[in-house]
């Protein structure tokens, strides 16, 4: 947790505020949802037997599911890449760099990356690779300065949505939120097994993990679905405004 | 709080229509946005869009129901994750806190990504006041903080301006040589932002929606520029109307769905943020301080009146901007504040004073598209006819959609046609009046009537009748239904 800091709260105190509310809605006392509403009911167990449930599904389905995401993906715009095969997968992603001229990477410190031979590959095709982390004297501004750099961001992801085409990041060490965002080409590198079917999915392990974490949610959660895009110019579709132009996924497993 | 134009919406609705280039803009956008929306809901079936719709606004209902409830529980956990929750009664308020917080700081550059709240408080003019150099990132608001404007549509904010307009702009105020490619001037944007977004100690953002559950706030956006502005600066206040809180996490998903859709027919934005507090201790970026501003500045006036309660269930995609023959015609501005189109014919009195806005509940036909393309099903139509009722009945002048004399003239007019003896006098007269003043049954176009003169000057005023009907009905046709029975 962060220290606490002491800022005062500004405005008006909360509770003159609350009861501006509650004298809105007709009421001079709290009053709550009675019952409760359903969602806020569900405990630990309930929660893990839906999680079961979830499981139970996917790994049904998985097939089926892993078609299904293959569309909406490239609906999205991904570039799909399936693959059983690690070797494959890092040859994909040194291609990538090469295609681009792309001398430098910068990449998170996920657990996907520990099963890939990918940071020998890329050094010896001479393509350097700045890793989140793990250097603890290692700034926060130089860090970023390196992901400004560099021509592709490579990350893991924590999901993968079937019904959307996104990807799903949650915070942890060694992960900067701006390698998938400020580089030019994003890629990121998705395990099958964390394939899910739906949005309810993603929300409902969230909640679990948030209820086992003792109420943390981490400080953010991250559905990343295609390049960055506008069409706020005469409603025409332009890619790569603030984010990346070109998104790329290895589905991998 | 923003300006407010609403009274002079007549005026400006007839300027917008004799203004060639908006309309240009404004058919050049035509039915896209609905045609975008309608292919996205078959592909999920009109069946599962009318379920979501259900259980969106059953969500709704329950979280207004008890916003008292969840604003607290939202409180304790945007708390309990290390960030501060401020409260404001109205936009002074509002932009007093924001600005005590960037005071405090020191901060001199803020990124902004787009929020409508912060435009109906006028955020961006404060912040400037105490020396804050404030950038909007969005392209669509960026555009239109360059030229010195405000947004014309909830989602695409720079809508009514054409591609020509937006690159002598840039070429004005960036010094860029002039192009007609669009994505030229996109990256135009994102070069000029790029150090903006680097410079910035101060990241503000809006909410679409606010989790109780786990005091999470939610962006939604495509250009990726949201997710920068809430993890690039050390400080990051987001700032929001109170009426966005949910329960639970887990009901962002049917939210997830039906927003995107309806706003410009994704299945999902590109970027869907959500943010729980600063950075935790373990991560390797983030803002160090996490604001919330949960805003009143009027809302209260919507949730007390059971009437126009649900308005408050919008959720800002602007499906019913898009589908309303009147917006369609004559763009967002003339409406006249920040919320434009039917939902802002509603929000929009509640917000400025009805008696400032009483030509907005005027401004739609009551077809009902509004309602039939809302994804919460708010009754957009009903409101409106609600509100045009209470002007014609509020005892205040000042509020009243009549004058005083035609509220007398109407009164006598009853009075007349409930008096038969008395009608049938003064139809004579009339007839004798109005003999050297019509022509072919209509009374002469230059002949200016009192109290009428605004109806007649697009349409023809009959004149009586040489005879009426009760005196045919006397002399032929009494007695004629008995014959033929």
């Amino acid at each position: 947790m962060v220290e606490k800091q002491n800022v005062k709260s500004l405005g008006i105190p909360k509770n003159d505020f609350l009861a501006h509310v509650r004298r809105s809605l007709g009421r001079s006392d709290r009053l709550d949802p009675s019952p409760p509403y359903h969602r806020l009911a569900e405990d630990l167990a309930v929660l893990e037997e839906h999680a079961a449930e979830i499981r139970r599904r996917l790994e049904d389905k998985r097939s089926h599911l892993l078609d299904q995401f293959a569309e909406t993906a490239r609906l999205r715009s991904w570039n799909l890449f399936r693959t059983t095969n690690a070797e494959d997968a890092v040859g994909y992603a040194v291609e990538l760099a090469r295609n681009h001229s792309i001398s430098q990477i910068a990449r998170s410190d996920q657990s996907v990356f520990s099963e890939l031979p990918l940071d020998s590959a890329l050094q010896s095709s001479g393509i350097e690779c700045v890793t989140v982390l793990q250097d603890e004297a290692s700034s926060r501004e130089r860090l970023r300065s390196q992901i400004i750099e560099s021509g592709l961001g490579m990350t893991g992801a924590d999901y993968a949505v079937a019904e959307t085409g996104s990807v799903v990041v949650v915070p942890r060490r060694g992960l900067s939120r701006l390698v998938s965002l400020v580089p030019p080409v994003h890629l990121a590198i998705v395990r099958i097994e964390d394939l899910v079917e739906s949005l309810d999915d993603v929300f409902l392990l969230r909640r679990l993990e948030y209820y086992r974490n003792g109420e943390e949610m981490g400080s953010y959660l991250n559905f990343i679905t295609g390049p960055s895009r506008t069409a706020d110019i005469e409603m025409k579709l332009v890619v790569g405004v603030h984010g990346p132009k070109e998104v790329h996924l290895i589905l991998l497993g | 709080m923003a300006e407010v134009k609403t009274q002079d919406f007549v005026a400006a609705s007839g300027a917008a229509i004799e203004d060639a280039t908006l309309q240009r803009a404004l058919r050049q956008v035509g039915g896209g946005f609905n045609e975008a929306r309608l292919e996205a809901i078959e592909e999920v079936s009109w069946e599962a869009w009318e379920q979501w719709r259900e259980e969106a606004r059953r969500i709704k209902v329950h979280a207004l129901e008890h916003l008292d409830y969840y604003l607290e529980l939202l409180y304790e956990q945007v708390t309990k994750a290390g960030g501060q929750v401020h409260f404001a009664r109205d936009a002074a308020q509002a932009n007093a806190i924001v600005a005590e917080i960037a005071q405090a700081r020191g901060v001199k550059v803020a990124t902004k990504s787009k929020s409508m709240v912060s435009e109906e408080l006028d955020l961006n003019k404060t912040l400037e006041s105490v020396g804050v150099d404030v950038f909007e990132t969005d392209l669509g608001e960026y555009i239109i903080q360059l030229a010195e404007e405000t947004p014309s549509h909830l989602v695409a904010p720079a809508l009514h301006k054409t591609k020509e307009q937006v690159s002598e702009l840039f070429h004005e105020k960036l010094g860029v040589p002039l192009t007609d490619d669009i994505e030229e001037m996109a990256r135009v944007a994102r070069e000029a932002l790029r150090s903006r977004f680097l410079a910035a100690d101060l990241g503000i953002s809006g909410a679409n929606f606010l989790v109780a559950e786990t005091g999470t706030l939610v962006i939604i956006t495509n250009e990726g520029n949201g997710r920068l502005c809430t993890s690039a600066p050390k400080i990051h206040i987001g700032i929001t109307g109170m009426e966005k809180v949910i329960p639970s996490l887990q009901d962002l998903s049917i939210f997830l769905r039906l927003l995107p859709r309806s706003a410009t027919g994704q299945r999902l934005t590109s970027y869907v943020s959500m943010v729980t507090g600063p950075r935790r201790n373990e991560d390797e970026d983030g803002p160090e301080e996490f604001h919330l501003v949960l805003v009143d500045n009027g809302r209260s006036r919507l949730l007390a009146d059971p009437e126009l309660r649900e308005a408050l269930y919008c959720i800002r995609c602007g499906a019913c901007l898009n589908i309303c023959p009147v917006y369609g015609k004559i763009g967002g501005h003339a409406y006249g504040w920040v919320y434009p189109g039917p939902i802002g014919a509603i929000v929009s009195p509640a917000l400025v004073g009805l008696k400032d806005a009483k030509d907005l509940p005027h401004a739609s036909s009551l077809c009902g598209a509004c309602r039939e393309v809302c994804p919460i099903k708010i009754n957009i139509p009903r409101m409106l006819l609600h509100l045009r009722h209470r002007l014609a009945e509020s005892p205040s002048d000042a509020e009243n959609s009549s004058t005083l004399i035609e509220r007398q003239a109407a009164k006598g007019y009853t009075w007349l046609m409930s008096n038969p003896a008395a009608l049938s006098a003064a139809s004579k007269v009339g007839r004798m009046v109005q003999k050297p003043f019509s022509s072919e049954g209509k009374v002469a176009k230059k002949v200016s009537l009192p109290l009428v003169s605004q109806w007649t000057a697009a349409r023809d005023l009959p004149t009586l009748a040489r005879r009426s009907f009760r005196q045919i009905w006397a002399d032929e046709l009494e007695g004629e239904s008995e014959t033929r029975g």
